[in-house]
């Protein structure tokens, strides 16, 4: 009965309506800001994906929110990463620390590159994106912790974590790491630099953290039974 | 791998600029990307390291500046981006380019008996007036001329920290730091001239010290770095004795006097005196003297200047013609000057950047080695050399 009715509404609402804070009525279409979508010829297109194209020609489309972007640089994990840097909204600032840094690994990594000698230039990694995507790989967690009341008492159980929850992670201990220990003359740019470079190396405080809650989980794997979801 | 691939690379740019320029026979491109081969970096690369043997063939082509000249010619004085990178590539690479090219020539062929000409770069933000004065002023030091550089005149307008009436004027002030730390790069640069020179007028700096007649520059500087307090009236003494000689039938040298952002002379400072009014210029010792240099009443040398924005005070953000930056005083003190505009990379100099950092290993970016990466860094710095650079930062 419910799935008719809903088929029957189906043009007209969205599975999820943001009721509250939408500031677009349902016949609003999202944007699509991929280059390739433009550039598909007619006659490749699906069935479906004509009837959408026939739509657009219609109903009006959101407009494009600020993070999204066409361009080829574009990186979903860095886009977050800088959000998570941001503070107060103020996005400029955070896209800027996060490039100054890109630089600064390439930087160091570029001079040790001339500097070596003809047989070991290869070994040395000059992609500063690899360096940040290999420290993040680094710093994620592998089993999380949650506290169960269980009895009048509050246990530390051992949890799995979803890779969303885990890309988290790693993020929030690398910002915060780099926010609390940061001497007061270094600059943010300067601290994130170093510590991605050491965490791509499995070094560094955040891989420190890492260990320290795995080896937490290990202990605590007698109350595992305690998780009921 | 990505050294091989590289390679690959710059050799199909070879075989297309040779092919360009061999009326492009499909047949013979195999033949010719095979003799391309040695001189695989000969298309953004020139051999020549003096300045005076580039040709109009080489406008785009990076020439490597010797790193004992970096040290000797410029202690301070190359922007911090520009000094980052020579310290990042472990080499000083600068484009030859249009503009120098034009100045170089008519240093070469210009009358040395007659006053000094004024030669002024301008162009718009980022276009590389700071690095085509820098590569004009290594042609002036192969040469062998004495080189008075100032990297930034407007560190002398802004931001002093002592602020002393001067000795010799008291209506004037001096700037210790400021003359000190221009006498020691003064000093290492021309430190062969320091002993020939002498002194030609007996300078008094107390009842007891005093530089005799005859003695040589060096000693001069010396003074002026180990005394502090004397330190703005010795820069004062410099530049008047080689005003003075530069051009007389017995004097050896030639002077080439560079001073980069040369607006700020005929600006406004950000100093402030003991109650809180701002310093004109006019007040400042060092600006007296460098404005006595400027002056064309001296002969045996050349004045190369550049106009800058981004130091300048009050000043809109838009502007950067010399008569807007100079205004109408400046203009009329620097007339008659040449003009020389610095504009933004053409298609080729964009190429022949973009080939080096490629084989800088700058570009790490995947996309960045590709066509539509090439396309959108184009698209972002529209040609603008500083802001090619700043995108090709984090890329």
């Amino acid at each position: 009965m419910a799935a008719t009715f809903s088929g029957l509404l189906k043009p007209w609402i969205p599975r999820v309506i943001l009721v509250r804070w939408s500031r677009y009525n349902p016949y609003y279409l999202e944007p699509e800001v991929r280059k390739e979508a433009y550039t598909r010829s007619e006659a490749k297109l699906t069935k479906e994906e004509r009837e959408q194209q026939k739509l657009k020609t219609l109903r009006p489309i959101k407009a494009a929110t600020g993070g999204v972007t066409s361009s080829v640089f574009n990186d979903p994990d860095l886009s977050k990463f800088i959000n998570m840097i941001m503070k107060n909204g103020n996005k400029i600032l955070a896209r800027d620390i996060l490039n100054q840094t890109l630089e600064n690994i390439k930087r160091k990594q570029v001079e040790k590159y001339h500097k070596a000698p003809e047989g070991k230039k290869e070994e040395i990694e000059c992609n500063p994106y690899t360096i940040f995507h290999q420290a993040l790989e680094n710093c994620k967690p592998v089993v999380g912790l949650a506290s169960i009341q269980k009895g009048g008492k509050f246990y530390q159980v051992p949890i799995p974590l979803t890779e969303n929850r885990r890309r988290f992670l790693a993020m929030k201990w690398m910002i915060t790491e780099c926010r609390e220990n940061k001497d007061r003359r270094t600059l943010m740019y300067e601290k994130l630099s170093q510590e991605l470079l050491a965490a791509s190396i499995k070094e560094g405080n955040v891989i420190k953290k890492k260990l320290e809650l795995h080896k937490m989980a290990e202990s605590n794997r007698a109350y595992a039974h305690y998780r009921w979801w | 791998m990505a050294l091989h691939r590289l390679s690959f690379r710059l050799r199909q740019t070879v075989a297309h600029v040779r092919s360009l320029h061999t009326s492009g026979c499909g047949k013979q491109q195999g033949a010719v990307s095979v003799k391309a081969d040695p001189e695989l970096f000969s298309v953004f690369r020139t051999q020549d390291s003096d300045p005076a043997d580039q040709t109009e063939r080489n406008i785009g082509q990076y020439y490597t500046i010797p790193s004992a000249h970096v040290h000797k010619l410029f202690p301070n004085g190359l922007p911090w981006r520009y000094e980052q990178q020579v310290k990042t590539f472990n080499e000083a690479c600068v484009m030859v380019r249009q503009p120098t090219l034009e100045v170089i020539s008519y240093l070469k062929k210009a009358d040395y008996s007659k006053p000094a000409l004024r030669y002024i770069f301008y162009g718009l933000k980022g276009t590389g007036k700071t690095l085509s004065l820098c590569h004009t002023v290594h042609y002036c030091y192969t040469q062998g001329w004495m080189v008075l550089h100032i990297p930034d005149a407007f560190k002398w307008v802004k931001n002093c920290r002592e602020l002393l009436p001067s000795s010799y004027n008291t209506s004037r002030f001096d700037q210790p730091l400021q003359a000190t730390e221009w006498l020691r790069d003064f000093r290492i640069t021309n430190e062969q001239f320091l002993s020939k020179i002498k002194t030609k007028q007996r300078y008094v700096w107390t009842k007891r010290e005093f530089t005799e007649e005859g003695s040589p520059l060096g000693q001069l500087v010396d003074r002026g770095i180990s005394r502090v307090k004397s330190s703005t009236d010795v820069v004062g003494a410099v530049m008047k004795e080689l005003r003075l000689q530069s051009g007389q039938p017995e004097s050896s040298f030639r002077l080439a006097v560079a001073v980069d952002g040369v607006n700020a002379l005929w600006g406004r400072s950000t100093i402030n005196k003991e109650d809180k009014s701002a310093v004109d210029p006019d007040e400042l010792t060092l600006i007296h003297n460098l404005r006595k240099l400027m002056k064309n009443d001296w002969t045996g040398g050349a004045i190369i200047t550049t106009l800058s924005q981004t130091g300048s005070l009050y000043s809109s953000k838009s502007a950067y013609l010399p008569q807007e930056l100079l205004g109408e005083r400046g203009f009329d003190n620097m007339d008659p000057f040449i003009p020389v505009s610095v504009s933004n990379y053409s298609e080729k100099e964009f190429e022949s950047c973009y080939l080096y950092y490629l084989d800088r290993h700058w570009l790490q970016h995947p996309q960045s080695q590709r066509q539509e990466g090439k396309k959108e860094i184009l698209f972002l710095s529209d040609r603008n050399p500083a802001m090619l650079e700043r995108v090709c930062a984090f890329l």
